[in-house]
Parts: C-alpha cells; structure tokens; sequence
C-alpha cells in the first residue's frame, strides 16, 4: 500500500512537472516579445534580452503609439469588433429563439438550410465576387457583415435554449408577454453565460481577422490592425527607415514586439473576465440538437 | 360563428396547422428568423450558385448572364495542371498530419490537467495554455518567423554549441513541420477543454471503487479515465477527419513564403493567389467547387460513420 501511494506521487509530481513546462511553453513567446518591446536598441541588436528588458526603455512604445495610422487601425478594430460582436449577438439569438420552439412551423427547413451551410462551403471566388457586387469591396462593413452568423453558434445557442424551463416563458405569455418580451426580458437575461461565451467567440474571430481584409480592403487607411501588422512585417523596409536614425533607442525587431503586444493586449485584458464563462459555455458545445 | 372557428383552430394541434395558420398564431417566430435567413441567403446561397461560373469562360464584364458556357472544360484540364497535383498533394499530406499529429495532444494535456489535484495550479495551468488560442495567425506567425530568425532564440542556441544558422521558414522541408508545430501551440490548449467538460462528467464512484481496489493513479488514469473518455474522443476523431480540408488559410497563409510554396502552397492559398490577385475566376471556381466537393463526401461520410459509433456522435 504504501509503495503505492509512493508511485503515485511519483506520478503526480512528474505530471506536474511536464503540465509547468507545457504552460510556460505556451506563455514565453509572449513574454519575450513584451521584454524586447522594452529594451534599449543595442540591448536588442545584441540578442541580449531573454525574458527581461534589458536597458528598459519606453521608446519602441512612443514611437509606436504617435503614429496616427496605428490609432486609426486600432480605432477600426475595435469599433467593428464592438458592432460586429452587438450584431451577431442580436441576429443569432433572434434566430436561434424560434429554432427551438416546437411551435415554429418552418423549424426543421430552416435548420436544413443551416446545416447545408455547416457542409457545403461555397468556393472563394464566387464569394468573393457576390460580396464584391453587393458593394463590400473597401467598404469597412466587410469586417462586420461576414462573421455575424455563423452556424455553429446558432445551433450552440438553439440548444440552450431548448433547455430552457417551459413553464417560465410559459407563465410570462399568459402575463401577456409576446415571444420579443420573452426572449429580451425573460431568456436572454437568464443566459448569460451562454451570451458572453459566444459574444467572446464572434468578438475574437472579428478582432483576429485578416483573410476578409486581405481580399476585399486594398485602401490602407481602412486596415484593421491585423492588417497593419501585416503591412509591417512584410515591409519591414518601414520600420527598418525609422530604426535607421541614430538618435533613436529602438530597432525594427523592438518595434514589431511593441505592435505584436500592442494587438494582443485588449484581449488579455478581458480575458479574466470571461474565463469562467467560457468554460461553462464550451461545455454546451454539444453541437446536436 | 367566428368565434367558434377560432376556437377550433387553437384546439388543433399545433403538429397539424397549416402554415398559414401557424404564421398567423406565430408570426413573432417568423418576424424573428428574417434578418437570419436573408444573411443566410445572401452570405451563403448566392455564392454556392454562383459557383455556376466554374462551367463558363466568365468574364466580369460580361456577367453571369452574358458569359459563355463551356461545360466541364476547367474540370477537365484541372488534373493535368501540376500545380493543381502539387497543391492537392500538400493539402491531403498537410490533412494527415493534423489528424496524425495535432489531433492526439489535446487528449493527453486533458488527462494530464485531470491529475492536477491543487485547484488554483490547474486553473493557472489552464489559463496559460488557452491563452496562444485567442492571438490571430498574423502574430503567431510574427511569433515563429522571430523565433527562427536569424537572430532569433533558435539559431543563438544553435550558435552557443557551435552549430551554422539553420533558416528553417525559407526551406520547403521544414514547413509542414512548422505548420504542425504551430498548430499544437495555438489550438493544444483550447482543444482540451471539450475533453475535460467530459472527464467532469465521468462518476466519481468509479474511482473509488477502482482505488479500493488498489488501483494507482496511473491504472485510474488508463483504466478509467481514458476508456470513458474514448467516446468523445472518437466522435471529434471523425469529425476532424470530416473536416479534413480545412488547414485554414490564414494559418498556411500566414507562415508561407514563395520558397516554400513547393510544400506548403494549399488549395486555398493558391484560389487566393490565382483567383482573386490574378482573377482568374473560373478556373480557381472549379478547383473550389472540387475542394467544396470533396470536403462534402467526407463531411456526410463520418458525420454517418460517427452517429454509428456513438448516440450522442456527429454534427447534426
């Protein structure tokens, strides 16, 4: 008995071990971007920052952040993001609601039409070129309109909502509720985690996205600011002529870790925030219904 | 005598009213679904029949109206291009290595995260390992393209034991390595936690009962955990394997340089490429619509196949 409770702990520790290692893995890519994006210019020319800033320095950060065109990236992230993540929260919920009635008549053709769109994807071109005719093309609604119902998220939320006691919207319609007061006043307010859970998926798929940009915004002052990365990285001669004056304290490589921070920042910030919801709500991600 | 009518339509079953009837009982629901449904269509229908330029010599001036047909000609030619054989090739050996590679780590970090028994060490754990899923593909790649730069950790380790720089991102060999590597380090994590939800759903009576048996944690962890997390396992098996064709452009493409095109150039980094940088529209529809195609079969094929191996299984 005892030699097993020794092998146990063992095999707890070593599981420990290996779980730490994974974890740091996983987090020191990002922290070595955030040292480099605070240290001096020859400390990063040396290859001298680890996971601290050498030569701390604000620089990277101060050139980054009087640059007008990162702010106006920043501004139209975060504004198609919010509308985007208020939209798709709107049209979703509004449409998963009567899928999950039984009194909805057309429940069963629309959900047929929902998964002919979870299996068939239609070709990128003539994608491409429907959005382009409807007027997306350099059009900042690009960011928004292609990702505000997604199918797998309908049919998360239907499922919800199947769940939902009966008997409390039930009462609520006698009280005279029509199904809009039900759905605002009684079940989306009771599903809030399921709300955020989703809110976050649509919100981080919007704020990560370059592949609509890419294809449908050619003017640069419409970037997002994914697409400003972009724009940075590929050509790194931009930043490589800022880098170049000799007055300054930073290099194009503290100046790329200082944008990449810059992008991810908002998203750890609310990310604390929504962990314990997002748990709970993977968990409804039994997709069937 | 109306009165009496109406009372006779709601005593019907709600199973047997006939549309008409039912929308003027509901028509709430109906008012509720519209902006949806023309999303639906609009986002998703039209483009699905405009895939019909896939059969034309199409040309944007001329419409789809006013475009010639010329039937199965660019399928025809389709399997004589060699790029087309290069980008089905890397698309189906990039396919495999997902299932092959990335799919299994999931199931090993969640049984793995199941051991921990110090809660706040495990949610610590957790978070950090979720965190790498919700950076876009632009900053993971920023991220590898720095870490195997010429001046980045990679080749400073290979310089302190005396070893040349290796640049792996400009070498063909290396990407589909690369592209696996990156995928475990973004989605590893998040992919767990469909399996932990089903690990916390497993009876805790049986653990007990096997650690009165004297079982040790290692036997609890493979006798017990795992045959009862199989299940899940082998529905999301299917279902990846379903959804064999999406690598996901934004992660191919974003990792991509011209050297290294020869392995990494896909199906939809290549319709990117040919079709929408240098419009050639209808050939890049129909090697879409033979993507689309092939992803369909395969989409119904374990969808069927899953259902059969568990109730709870497949996707709709």
């Amino acid at each position: 008995m005892k030699r097993a409770a020794t092998g146990d702990k063992i095999f707890q520790f070593t599981v420990t071990v290996i779980l730490c290692i994974i974890a740091i893995i996983a987090i020191i890519p990002l922290l070595s971007v955030l040292a480099v994006s605070f240290s001096s210019k020859d400390a990063v020319n040396m290859n001298a920052v680890t996971l601290w800033p050498v030569g701390f320095t604000l620089d990277s950060w101060k050139c980054i952040f009087a640059r007008p065109d990162m702010w106006r990236s920043t501004a139209i992230t975060v504004a198609s993001t919010l509308i985007g993540m208020v939209m798709a929260l709107g049209i979703t919920s509004l449409m998963a609601y009567p899928l999950s009635k039984k009194e909805f008549k057309l429940r069963h053709a629309i959900m047929v039409m929902v998964i002919i769109t979870m299996i068939f994807k239609a070709p990128t071109v003539p994608y491409f070129l429907t959005l382009r005719s409807i007027g997306l093309y350099n059009n900042p609604w690009v960011l928004i309109l292609p990702h505000i119902l997604s199918a797998y998220n309908l049919v998360v939320m239907r499922t919800f909502f199947q769940q939902f006691p009966k008997e409390v919207e039930e009462s609520a319609m006698i009280d005279g509720c029509g199904p809009f007061r039900v759905l605002m006043r009684i079940v989306l307010p009771s599903s809030k985690a399921v709300i955020a859970t989703i809110g976050l998926f649509y919100a981080v798929v919007i704020w990560n996205q370059y592949q609509h940009p890419l294809y449908f915004i050619q003017d640069t002052t419409l970037y997002p600011l994914q697409m400003k990365i972009r724009q940075f990285i590929n050509e790194g001669s931009e930043l490589q002529t800022l880098a170049m004056k000799l007055d300054v304290n930073y290099t194009d490589r503290s100046l790329k870790a200082a944008i990449v921070v810059f992008a991810i920042l908002p998203i750890i910030a609310v990310y604390p925030f929504l962990q314990k919801y997002f748990a709970k709500g993977a968990m409804l991600g039994s997709v069937k219904g | 005598m109306r009165a009496l009518k109406q009372k006779k339509a709601q005593s019907l079953p709600d199973s047997q009213m006939s549309l008409g009837r039912n929308f003027r009982k509901y028509w709430p629901y109906y008012l509720m679904v519209l902006p949806g449904v023309i999303y639906m269509i609009i986002f998703k229908f039209i483009p699905m029949l405009g895939s019909v330029i896939a059969f034309q010599d199409y040309s944007v001036y001329q419409g789809i109206g006013g475009s010639p047909f010329v039937g199965m000609k660019y399928f025809k030619s389709l399997f004589t291009y060699p790029d087309f054989q290069r980008i089905f090739t890397n698309t189906l050996i990039l396919g495999a290595y997902k299932i092959l590679f990335v799919f299994p780590i999931p199931v090993a970090l969640a049984l793995m995260i199941n051991e921990v028994r110090r809660t706040k060490l495990k949610k610590t754990i957790q978070t950090a390992v979720y965190i790498p899923y919700f950076l876009s593909w632009i900053i993971v790649a920023e991220l590898v393209f720095d870490f195997l730069g010429m001046n980045g950790i990679f080749n400073q380790i290979r310089q302190a034991l005396g070893m040349e720089p290796l640049l792996i991102m400009q070498q063909s060999k290396y990407f589909r390595l690369v592209y696996v590597v990156s995928s475990i380090w973004k989605e590893a994590g998040w992919g767990t936690v469909v399996y932990i939800a089903a690990i916390s759903g497993i009876d805790q009576s049986l653990y007990e009962a096997a650690e009165i048996d004297g079982a040790s944690r290692w036997q609890r962890m493979t006798r017990v955990t795992l045959p009862l997390l199989i299940p899940t396992v082998v529905t999301l098996l299917l279902l990846n394997i379903g959804s064999f064709m999406e690598l996901g452009f934004e992660h191919v493409f974003s990792l991509l340089t011209p050297m290294t095109y020869s392995t990494g150039d896909i199906f939809d980094t290549y319709v990117y490429r040919v079709g929408i940088l240098q419009a050639q529209y209808s050939l890049t529809t129909a090697v879409g619509l033979f993507q689309s195609f092939i992803g369909l079969v395969l989409v119904v094929v374990f969808n069927k196949i899953s259902k059969k191996v568990s109730e709870d299984g497949g996707l709709w």
